[in-house]
């Protein structure tokens, strides 16, 4: 229960005087304030569990077993624990966002002070939605921004507390704490972008932001080379301050791998983009990088010993990742130079301006000394008759890559099938650990790796307040059939060729397409006939047809933010602490659907969840079973009642829209069927509707060879069938005994649930 | 599956897959289950056994022993090619959650399965949907016939080797069935 103590302190930090807008029912809510809305999205996406462990180990009392009906020491049963496991992995990936955020801003405030001013340009004025709407907070400064990541931090430490032995006992509140922390998830991603964004500069305001060169072979090995690894730009921004201040901007290469690569190319453009994150092993290994800068999240925790075995040193650069390193910034810069390039020792150096310097003093020492030597066709060749065909590297190749038979065809002098495993790669290294031979299957890949230069296109921020004026109207109505959003990693399956399928099929069909981290790089890593990359074919604007690379990870804020950007500016609905109707016109309303295709870590985990918790249904590849936890309906049994917002009547639509919150598909094709039909929506006119079905039905013919067979469940009158597929669509619903379904102006869950929001609250 | 005698301190888990290496008894299970189901992953459009695909052999399976199949992923598209109109295309995700539920009609709406045979997926997403099922659907049982072990079936084929050993055990399967 809030009191007034509380009320007051939270009015303080919003400063409810403020009166830009109404304040909504949940000011900074506390961790059971949208339980009830959680309930109610979980009542038709019920939580879908495929337990990764039949076990618990999480305490001595085990460990326990959960098989079937069996229950732990605790009494925690097979499904708690799964939601629990799931909500620590929320809280994992939402604290890694968070702290990030927190460094930056910190960093950025000592820099600039707290009163620091967030400008993001004249077209943006909707500066960061999801601080408005879960805070009811209009950030106007740094200091601003500190206060919501407070926030966050205090309700992460009552969420991870749940997660405590004897704690929570039931799944679906689990499933609400992780839903609430990946809210958060939102809010943090979205404290930390638009910090840089102001205090580095980043672009804002602009949709044609300039494209970069991209990949391993775009990096100048003649020049000394600087490889950022990670997500924080903290440092590498001052590794190029340094470089710019003493004009070496043209003689040392900077390079990054993840997101830090993405920022960097935001702060400099001549900064170079190796790669995802599942190139990392691999280009560390060629040894092109004489001096690596780390941050934090996604590095490779043996990211030293890599370094030394081909004499590249390491400064580490954030406190999150040690790596049980000498902590050297009190130390004398020449001296500490001295001992990296004399004895190749690595440095933790938390002081950013000290390790800039450092790292440009040693690679230009270094560079001269490095032996760099890649392997070509004959080598490889040679290196892989030791291969005995044995199948241990294949095991244990998490994307199930068919190695023993590639490898032994390199021995042959056929590389084809290597070098399609090359591509699927996702980097772990493990089959070269699994070797009994100690085929060097890494230094293999060099000989087939394409040496090309791709292009990205810098990620650009927040969508202009402009562009949401333009499509609200048309996403809303469905005319433009949706916004897909392609998020997170991109390792798995088929990585590069299948997303930038997946990608042009869909801004071909003139959807909006936008992209962020590692899967908005490897659009860029493949080329058409004339050696166009699909940045280079494609507008960069938020429109129909357009293909917008919003930024790194913590970009994603951005998306979440767009869609809330369409109730506020198009439909007039306050953010401000409004999230529940806001969460419901975005479910109801808003065509948006997302596609984490090779998400991997605990981050995707969190990003995926605070877009669930929005009302955007997301898509996953089939490694993403191992998150253990789905939300799905069940199309034809489920019950598809909503209120009708002007009639305030219940209407028993009978249409799964959209049908699962978060899903799991295998194929590529699965995929394209399932994004189509994601984003359709009860809102939809019938005009929006027949784009959105000529859409589903014309992808469910090509890929999957026949009319849908839930087509029944999503045409509502004759006047939603596309004109193209008329004649077979109508002979098709009569076999199927179709018949009208009820039709509504305004649909909505408010009103179907107990929740302090009034109906009126939706109408704008 | 062999457990530790000090069940709780040593345990890596209670419940594990039959390994099935003959064909005879995997026919006799289906053959006396009441309302098996097939459910076919886009592996089998890679799968090559000789001069068929893997898909082939699940078509004859299905029609030697009459049994349902729903086609997850692409795999509708290459069933009505080969002149196979599967009784259903619901994902494999889909058809999980639906077997989960005792009470469901089955994709003939003649009652739940009683045995679900999967073939032809990822094998991390293929033990997770059948571990959705060891946990949560004990009404009925799950037999894979992929050539690799399966842990959280109820039957599986071992880790075959050789392709030929796979091979005849699917045809082994298909001649007890007739
Ligand atoms: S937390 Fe509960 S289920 Fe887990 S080991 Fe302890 S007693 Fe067992
Ligand atoms: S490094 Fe690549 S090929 Fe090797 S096991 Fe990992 S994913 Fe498979
Ligand atoms: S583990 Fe080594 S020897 Fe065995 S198949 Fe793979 S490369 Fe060849």
């Amino acid at each position: 229960m809030e009191g007034k103590r509380k009320r007051e302190k939270i009015e303080k930090i919003i400063r409810a005087e403020d009166e830009w807008e109404p304040i909504g029912h949940t000011p900074m809510p506390h961790v059971t304030d949208l339980r009830n809305w959680d309930r109610r999205l979980l009542q038709t996406y019920k939580p879908f569990y495929a337990p990764f462990c039949d076990l618990c180990c999480l305490c001595t009392y085990g460990k326990c077993d959960l098989t079937g009906t069996n229950r732990g020491a605790c009494g925690i049963d097979i499904s708690s624990q799964q939601a629990r496991i799931v909500t620590l992995a929320c809280c994992m990936g939402m604290s890694a966002h968070a702290g990030h955020a927190a460094h930056i801003i910190d960093y950025l405030i000592e820099k600039h002070g707290e009163d620091y001013p967030i400008d993001l340009g004249d077209q943006v004025n909707v500066e960061c939605p999801n601080i408005r709407t879960v805070l009811g907070l209009k950030p106007e400064t740094l200091g601003d921004l500190r206060k919501a990541i407070e926030y966050c931090s205090e309700q992460l430490v009552h969420i991870v507390s749940s997660t405590h032995t004897g704690q929570e006992g039931d799944p679906v509140d689990y499933e609400s704490k992780a839903l609430h922390i990946s809210m958060l998830d939102h809010v943090s991603m979205e404290a930390a972008d638009v910090a840089q964004i102001v205090g580095f500069k980043f672009p804002t305001s602009v949709a044609d932001t300039p494209i970069v060169d991209m990949g391993w072979g775009a990096v100048d090995k003649s020049k000394p080379v600087i490889l950022v690894v990670g997500h924080n730009p903290a440092c590498s921004t001052e590794v190029i301050d340094y470089l710019r201040k003493e004009g070496l901007e043209d003689k040392v290469e900077v390079c990054g791998i993840c997101c830090t690569a993405l920022e960097t190319t935001r702060y400099s453009d001549k900064a170079k983009i190796v790669g995802p994150l599942s190139r990392q092993l691999f280009f560390l290994r060629t040894g092109i990088a004489d001096v690596i800068v780390s941050d934090e999240q996604c590095i490779r925790t043996d990211l030293t010993d890599e370094a030394s075995k081909v004499g590249s040193v390491v400064i580490a650069s954030s406190d999150k990742a040690c790596r049980g390193l000498e902590e050297v910034s009190d130390r004398p810069t020449d001296e500490v130079v001295k001992e990296m390039v004399d004895n190749g020792k690595h440095f933790l150096i938390l002081d950013h301006v000290k390790a800039a310097e450092v790292a440009v003093k040693a690679v230009l020492q270094l560079a001269p000394k490095r032996k760099k030597e890649l392997i070509d066709e004959n080598k490889a060749k040679e290196l892989a008759q030791s291969c005995k065909e044995c199948n241990s590297c294949e095991q244990v190749c998490p994307n199930l890559l068919p190695l023993s038979s590639a490898i032994k065809k390199v021995a042959e002098g056929d590389f084809e099938e290597f070098r399609s495993c090359f591509e699927r790669c996702i980097g772990c290294g493990k089959c070269e650990e699994a070797c009994p031979q100690d085929v060097p299957i890494f230094k293999l890949m060099q000989a087939v790796a394409s040496w090309d230069t791709w292009k990205c296109r810098v990620g650009r921020g927040p969508v202009m307040d402009t562009e949401i004026r333009k499509v609200g109207a048309p996403l809303v109505l469905g005319t433009i059939p949706g916004v897909v959003a392609f998020v997170g990693c991109s390792n798995f399956p088929e990585e590069i060729d299948e997303l930038a399928e997946i990608v042009e099929e869909f801004a071909r069909r003139k959807y909006i397409v936008v992209l962020t981290g590692c899967s908005a790089m490897v659009i860029g890593m493949r080329k058409d006939a004339e050696g166009k990359t699909l940045y280079e074919k494609y507008p960069p604007e938020f429109d129909a047809g357009c293909i917008v690379n919003i930024g790194s990870c913590v970009s994603n804020a951005h998306i979440t933010g767009a869609a809330m950007k369409i109730a506020n500016i198009f439909a007039n609905l306050p953010l401000r602490a409004n999230y529940e109707v806001i969460a419901d016109y975005v479910l109801n309303r808003v065509g948006a659907c997302g596609v984490a295709w090779g998400a991997m870590s605990q981050k995707a985990a969190s990003i995926a969840t605070g877009c669930n918790r929005l009302g955007i249904p997301v898509v996953l590849g089939p490694h993403s079973s191992k998150y253990r936890r789905l939300y799905l309906s069940r199309k034809e049994e489920d019950d598809w009642t909503v209120m009708d917002g002007r009639k305030k009547e219940l209407v028993d639509t009978q249409e799964p829209s959209p049908e699962h919150l978060a899903y799991v598909v295998e194929s590529k094709e699965r995929a394209m069927v399932t994004i189509a039909k994601f984003c359709i929506r009860k809102n939809d006119t019938p005009q929006g509707r027949q784009i959105k079905l000529n859409h589903y039905i014309d992808l469910h013919k090509r890929l999957l060879g026949a009319l849908p067979d839930d087509l029944p469940l999503f045409v509502r009158t004759e006047r939603d069938i596309p004109m193209f597929f008329k004649k077979e669509v109508r002979q098709y619903l009569q076999e199927k005994g179709w018949e009208p379904k009820p039709v509504l102006s305004l649909p909505t869950f408010i009103g179907t649930y107990p929740t302090k929001v009034p109906l009126d609250a939706v109408i704008k | 599956m062999a457990h530790p005698y000090h069940l709780v301190n040593i345990l890596t888990g209670t419940k594990g897959a039959a390994e099935m290496k003959d064909a005879k008894p995997l026919a006799k299970i289906i053959t006396k289950s009441a309302r098996p189901l097939l459910v076919v992953g886009p592996r089998t459009l890679s799968f090559q056994l000789n001069e068929k695909l893997l898909i082939e052999y699940v078509i004859e399976i299905a029609k030697v022993g009459n049994i349902p199949i729903c086609a997850t992923a692409h795999t509708n598209k290459k069933f009505l090619e080969l002149g196979v109109t599967p009784d259903t295309t619901y994902d494999v995700i889909e058809i999980t959650n639906h077997l989960k539920d005792p009470e469901w009609k089955g994709v003939r709406g003649e009652g739940n399965h009683d045995l679900v045979v999967f073939v032809g997926f990822r094998t991390d997403l293929g033990n997770q949907a059948l571990s959705t099922l060891k946990h949560y659907a004990p009404h009925l049982n799950t037999m894979t016939l992929c050539k690799f072990y399966y842990p959280n079936a109820t039957f599986s084929l071992p880790n075959f080797r050789k392709d030929e050993e796979w091979k005849a055990l699917l045809e082994g399967i298909i001649e007890g069935l007739k």
